[in-house]
């Protein structure tokens, strides 16, 4: 047996991962890099992309199966309730997976890893990436699939406090089984540039999906305003979206076009050149659980301007963030509020005191700590199970019931046609420390 | 992030923030009884129509009776927006005076085809297409306001309120079609049409001139209509009455007991709403 006394076997589970570029992929995969830095096993299981199908290899011997199951959705798999029991079960099995984590409440392809994993027994963790509405028809029904997913998940995380209290609202959760453990940043990627920038001009930096959702409208208001008041401040917008025609028009009706760049999708490993050309760093959100690229801003150093929503006053330190109203003056109020404190800021400071902060290896530590929390929970039987299904609503409640008597029946039937012992076992390659000379 | 907590530490500032049942209005009976017998005025408004159809399909009523109803209904709705709006420039009422002649004229003109629309259809399909019409009229109907943009009203007109009214005309139409003279053609989509894009702007005029108007005219409405089909059908009169009974009386009680169980949830993680109006 190759894997040490008291190290696990992981399976993370998510629509989004690799070769797609987001906070979610970027977080399933720093994870499962520190993870087996401390000796844990990490396998990820996700859909196919394009061409890129089957079990591929990443960096560390991180295993990938990129399941032949298209996505039809917004990168989302088709939801067939059963049909992806039975290669789920074959990686568990072959694998020896001892405990199953689902990323992200909007992935179809976690709900249902989750939900077989529970009927064949293993120790489920769930964590919740974003912030969820409660009134529209949308949210409802995420809502209700949410309650089912984590009316027997073992234990839950969450990135920031509000999304606690957001996750534990929707899913009527005992708050004592969510664990809030925030995202980190990697800080060797992210350094500020080794010469400061001189103040003449300044220059802010906006990052983001030009989409309703991210504020891109407080943009158009906030700008022309901000380049009005100060005539030595520039503006760089990176990234693209639906909402890139309105900033356009905006440039043309108010002649901006030499002091707002439009870079178009920046890609990720670019985008540290583009935040080390600038001072401030702007995030205009509406909605936020935890927002990674303020991180990523303070890492290089930047002074960051934000809304205050959601979980963004959680993430940095007062003297590293200001933060306004999603109100355009309130905004132009707290950039002018920058730019004053702007000279008093040193880059090597911030970017020092966020490698202190945070990290990707305390991350991992303290997902260790959760899942060692959870193989300690005592194994359950399927009476034992349902009553939990129960709660969920007077209709909801029994047909869910149903729903996980049927799938254990299904994996009954799949035993006896495929036992167990017939799968074969994955063999362990050991990796050799490589010797630095 | 505090040394010392475990990570699932739950401590009293836990759901400090949240706001429940911010926005929601506490309701009075007798004001929602009062807000639904607008309700019941256009349903009897349309039980009418229906009425003069069927007594037009069954020969009762004349062509002259018809073209005297639409004179009498063109003037009284003339009368009661002079008395209500208070737009008495000549020149505008000469502009509607032209652009109504011109309607008119041109219904006169296209009746010989409507007389023939619907020839080789049979009378059965016709008649269930001409129900189904109605019904969906009558729930996709804005009932607040006026799908003509009233002088003064407030919001454009949406999605369903655009279905709705062309669902009535599409079911004046097919009942005009099975009608013997050209003449009853003319004049029955004449009448159906004033009534349907007409009444609502009327009665919301007339509503917002005075309460109690409104309710002595619905009132009224309602005792003409259920004499009118007590003449024609039984069976009918008992469902319109039981209809306006549940309107009336039944939703505003239901609503109201079903209020106690909502649950509004606001809080910090709320998507933020912007205070200014996205212009394109």
């Amino acid at each position: 047996m190759d894997i040490k006394e008291g190290k696990h076997s992981i399976l993370m589970v998510s629509d989004f991962f690799y070769p797609n570029f987001g906070g979610v992929e970027n977080h399933i995969y720093l994870l499962s890099q520190c993870l087996l830095k401390l000796g844990h096993k990490v396998v990820v299981m996700t859909h196919a992309y394009a061409n890129r199908s089957g079990v591929r290899y990443m960096t560390n011997g991180l295993k990938v199966y990129y399941v032949p199951w298209k996505p039809f959705l917004m990168q989302n798999t088709l939801p067939t309730f059963y049909g992806t029991l039975p290669i789920i079960r074959t990686i568990l099995i072959r694998e020896k997976i001892s405990l199953v984590h689902g990323h992200q409440a909007f992935s179809t392809l976690c709900h249902e890893a989750l939900m077989h994993a529970r009927t064949m027994g293993y120790k489920v963790i769930f964590t919740d990436h974003s912030l969820y509405g409660f009134s529209d028809i949308g949210s409802i029904h995420m809502n209700k699939v949410l309650q089912f997913t984590l009316a027997d998940v073992t234990q839950a995380i969450c990135v920031s406090h509000t999304s606690k209290e957001n996750t534990v609202l929707r899913s009527g959760l005992p708050p004592e089984k969510v664990f809030v453990i925030p995202n980190a940043v990697d800080t060797t990627m992210f350094k500020p540039a080794p010469e400061r920038l001189s103040m003449d001009p300044i220059v802010i930096v906006v990052i983001s999906r030009l989409v309703y959702r991210k504020g891109a409208d407080l943009l158009v208001e906030v700008i022309p305003e901000v380049c009005h008041l100060y005539p030595n401040v520039r503006f760089i917008i990176g990234g693209d979206g639906p909402k890139r025609v309105r900033l356009e028009e905006m440039r043309e009706k108010h002649s901006l076009q030499d002091r707002v760049d439009m870079l178009g999708a920046v890609p990720h490993a670019k985008v540290r050149s583009v935040l080390n050309s600038g001072h401030i760093f702007l995030n205009s959100s509406l909605t936020e659980a935890f927002c990674i690229a303020i991180l990523e801003a303070a890492s290089c150093g930047l002074l960051t301007v934000s809304t205050r929503v959601g979980g963004v006053p959680e993430v940095l330190p007062d003297d590293m963030i200001v933060l306004a109203k999603p109100d355009p003056s309130d905004m132009v109020h707290a950039i002018k509020k920058a730019i004053r404190i702007l000279p008093h800021i040193d880059p090597q400071e911030m970017h020092r005191r966020m490698k202190e902060m945070y990290s990707w290896h305390d991350v991992a530590k303290r997902t260790e700590i959760v899942y060692d929390r959870a193989l300690r929970c005592s194994n359950q039987t399927l009476l034992e199970r349902l009553p939990r299904y129960l709660t969920c609503g007077a209709w909801a409640g029994k047909l869910f019931c149903l729903v996980m008597i049927i799938d254990f029946i299904l994996w009954r039937l799949l035993q006896l046609w495929q036992p167990d012992s017939e799968v074969e076992p994955v063999p362990d390659f050991k990796r050799t420390e490589l010797k630095r000379g | 992030m505090q040394p010392g907590f475990d990570d699932n530490h739950t401590d009293d500032t836990f759901l400090q923030e949240m706001v429940m049942n911010a926005n929601v209005v506490k309701r009075d009976m007798l004001k929602v009884m009062l807000d639904s017998v607008s309700i019941s005025q256009y349903l009897c408004i349309v039980a009418l129509v229906v009425l003069v159809w069927a007594h037009t399909l069954n020969s009762t009523i004349t062509e002259n009776f018809l073209i005297i109803l639409d004179i009498t209904l063109v003037g009284s709705g003339f009368f009661i927006l002079l008395l209500t709006a208070k737009m008495l420039s000549f020149k505008l009422l000469l502009n509607y005076a032209i652009k109504i002649s011109f309607f008119t004229t041109g219904l006169y003109v296209l009746s010989p085809i409507y007389h023939t629309l619907t020839r080789s259809i049979s009378s059965d399909s016709i008649w269930a297409l001409t129900t189904s019409l109605v019904i969906l009229h009558l729930f996709l109907h804005n009932y607040s306001g006026s799908t003509i943009k009233a002088p003064g009203a407030l919001e454009n007109p949406n999605l369903t309120s655009n279905i709705s009214l062309n669902a009535s005309i599409v079911a004046s139409l097919l009942i005009a079609s099975r009608l013997p003279s050209r003449l009853l053609v003319f004049a029955i989509i004449l009448f159906s049409l004033q009534v349907f894009l007409f009444a609502p702007l009327i009665t919301y005029c007339l509503k917002k001139y005075s309460f109690r108007l409104h309710l002595l005219f619905s009132f009224v409405l309602m005792a003409l209509t259920l004499t009118c089909v007590y003449r024609l059908h039984k069976l009918l009169f008992v469902v319109l009455l039981g209809l306006l009974v549940f309107v009336n009386l039944v939703c505003p009680y239901w609503l109201i007991r079903i209020q106690e169980y909502k649950f509004e949830i606001n809080g910090p993680w709320d998507e933020a709403k912007l205070c200014f109006n996205i212009t394109d």
